[in-house]
Order: C-alpha cells, then sequence, then structure tokens
C-alpha cells in the first residue's frame, strides 16, 4: 500500500494526493501533525519533517510533489 | 499610541493585551502557518532561546494571506511544507495583516515603519519580487506587509525600532536585539 504523509493544511500534500487519485492509486494517508506514530515513521524515513512524503516500501520516498519522481517512484507510465 | 495599547487573540481564543508584554524587547512577526520561508521559524526559535532570559520575546501572527503562494528560489521551487515542531515563543490566532482586513496592530505596525525594499542580497528576494510583480502587483504598493515573516522589532517602551522585510534572516536581527536588551 502505498502511503502519503501530509499535514492538514499543506497545499502541497493535497495535491499529491489529489494527483495519486487521477492515477487511480489507493494510498493510506499519514497526518503527522495528528498523528505521533506517522511523524516518527516520517522522520526516520526521510530524516526531515517535511511533507508530502510519498513511499511504496518505506524505504525509497519522494520528498514533495514532484509528479516526474512520483511518476518513477510508484513505476506510473507517463 | 504604542503597542500596548493592542491587543490579540491567542490559540485559544483568549484575547490578550501586548500591555502584558511590557518592559520586554519584542520581536512580532508575521508567520507562514505551514510552508514557506519556514526555516526563518528555527532561527528565530534560536534566537528565543538565546536572548529569552535577558527580556527578548517573540510573538508570532501566523497568516494565510500569503499561503500556498510559494516564489521558491532560483535552485528549487519548493513544492513541499514543514511541520514547525518545538516552537517554544508565544503564537496568536490566525488573522490578516495587510489589506483593509488586517488586524489594527499590524496597520499600526506598517505605519510607523514603512517598505523600504528588500535585501537584494538574500537569494529569495529576485523570484520574491518577480512573483510580487506578476501575481500580486497590488502588494507591491505602500507600505503594507509584502510577505511572510516580516520582522518588527519593538524596544522595552513599546516603540517600534525598526522593520525587518522577509529577506533579513532571524540571525541578521540579532545585533539590533543586542542594542535594545
Amino acid at each position: 500500500m502505498v502511503k502519503v504523509y501530509s499535514m492538514t493544511s499543506c497545499p502541497w500534500c493535497v495535491k499529491a494526493k489529489k494527483y495519486l487519485e487521477s492515477k487511480g492509486i489507493e494510498y493510506q494517508n499519514l497526518n503527522i501533525e495528528e498523528d505521533e506514530a506517522a511523524r516518527v515513521a516520517c522522520q526516520q524515513l526521510s530524516g526531515d519533517l517535511m511533507v508530502p512524503v510519498i513511499t511504496a516500501n518505506d524505504k525509497d520516498y519522494v520528498l514533495g510533489f514532484d509528479k516526474a519522481k512520483i511518476d518513477t517512484l510508484l513505476g506510473i507510465a507517463g | 499610541m504604542s503597542v500596548y495599547d493592542f491587543s490579540a487573540k491567542n490559540g485559544k481564543g483568549e484575547e490578550i493585551s501586548l500591555a502584558d508584554y511590557k518592559g520586554k524587547v519584542l520581536v512580532i512577526v508575521n508567520t507562514a502557518s505551514k510552508c514557506g520561508f519556514t526555516p526563518q521559524y528555527e532561527e528565530l526559535e534560536e534566537l528565543y532561546k538565546t536572548y529569552g532570559e535577558r527580556g527578548f520575546v517573540i510573538l508570532g501572527f501566523p497568516c494565510n494571506q500569503f499561503a500556498a503562494q510559494e516564489p521558491g528560489t532560483d535552485e528549487e521551487v519548493q513544492t513541499f511544507c514543514r511541520l514547525n515542531y518545538g516552537v517554544t515563543f508565544p503564537v496568536f490566532a490566525k488573522g490578516d495583516v495587510r489589506g483593509e482586513t488586517a488586524q489594527p496592530l499590524f496597520k499600526y505596525l506598517t505605519k510607523e515603519k514603512g517598505f523600504k525594499g528588500f535585501d537584494e542580497s538574500h537569494p529569495v528576494a529576485k523570484p520574491l519580487m518577480e512573483a510580487l510583480q506578476k501575481n500580486f502587483p497590488e502588494y507591491l504598493e505602500g507600505d503594507s506587509i509584502k510577505w511572510n515573516f516580516t520582522k518588527f522589532l519593538i524596544d522595552r517602551e513599546g516603540n517600534v525600532v525598526e522593520r525587518f522585510e522577509p529577506t533579513t534572516t532571524p540571525k541578521a536581527m540579532a545585533k539590533a536585539i543586542e542594542a535594545l536588551l
């Protein structure tokens, strides 16, 4: 399952999630403001508390709303 | 008239008079709630930790008027937000800082200290200026707040001593703050 680490009022998180939806990709939304476990996991993964962070395997991730990198990460055909 | 004549709501919705901060050196700053110029949060926190014991307080006023309109820098357009975790200085309720809906405190501050231009040596000065000219040319008119992290330095008597634009980092204000302590 694809995970999206996000915050409530982060416009880039909203864009990233809408983009995944437009590609028919299901994801788990993890709010690092509200969910402490998600905050810890996000920091361990990326080394910082910046979002959106998208990962499919809890190892490789994309920080920020970067369509090209998201496509590569998730193997979406352009 | 001084900043002590104004009040603002804190995060819990309680009305706080700025007279509560009489005798302290203050920095009043409009902050981005989540995005953009966020490293300034960390530097502000450092200043607060460094000078807090000597009677220095930072008052943060989150404002969404500039949200999600990031100019980015030359190297990268920022497409992420950072969780501002661990800010210990007082942060007030979200409110407007420019235009007719601006909080009275910010109308007063911008009247006391007008806009004198950006520090062009800061890497974000050029893209910020271009973004403003393109998207919000009216923001550039007059003495209004131009962007997130405009900082006003207040002395122990409540006088507005200096205005620092978003292009001045908090660290660069240390000398001016020390001079008032």
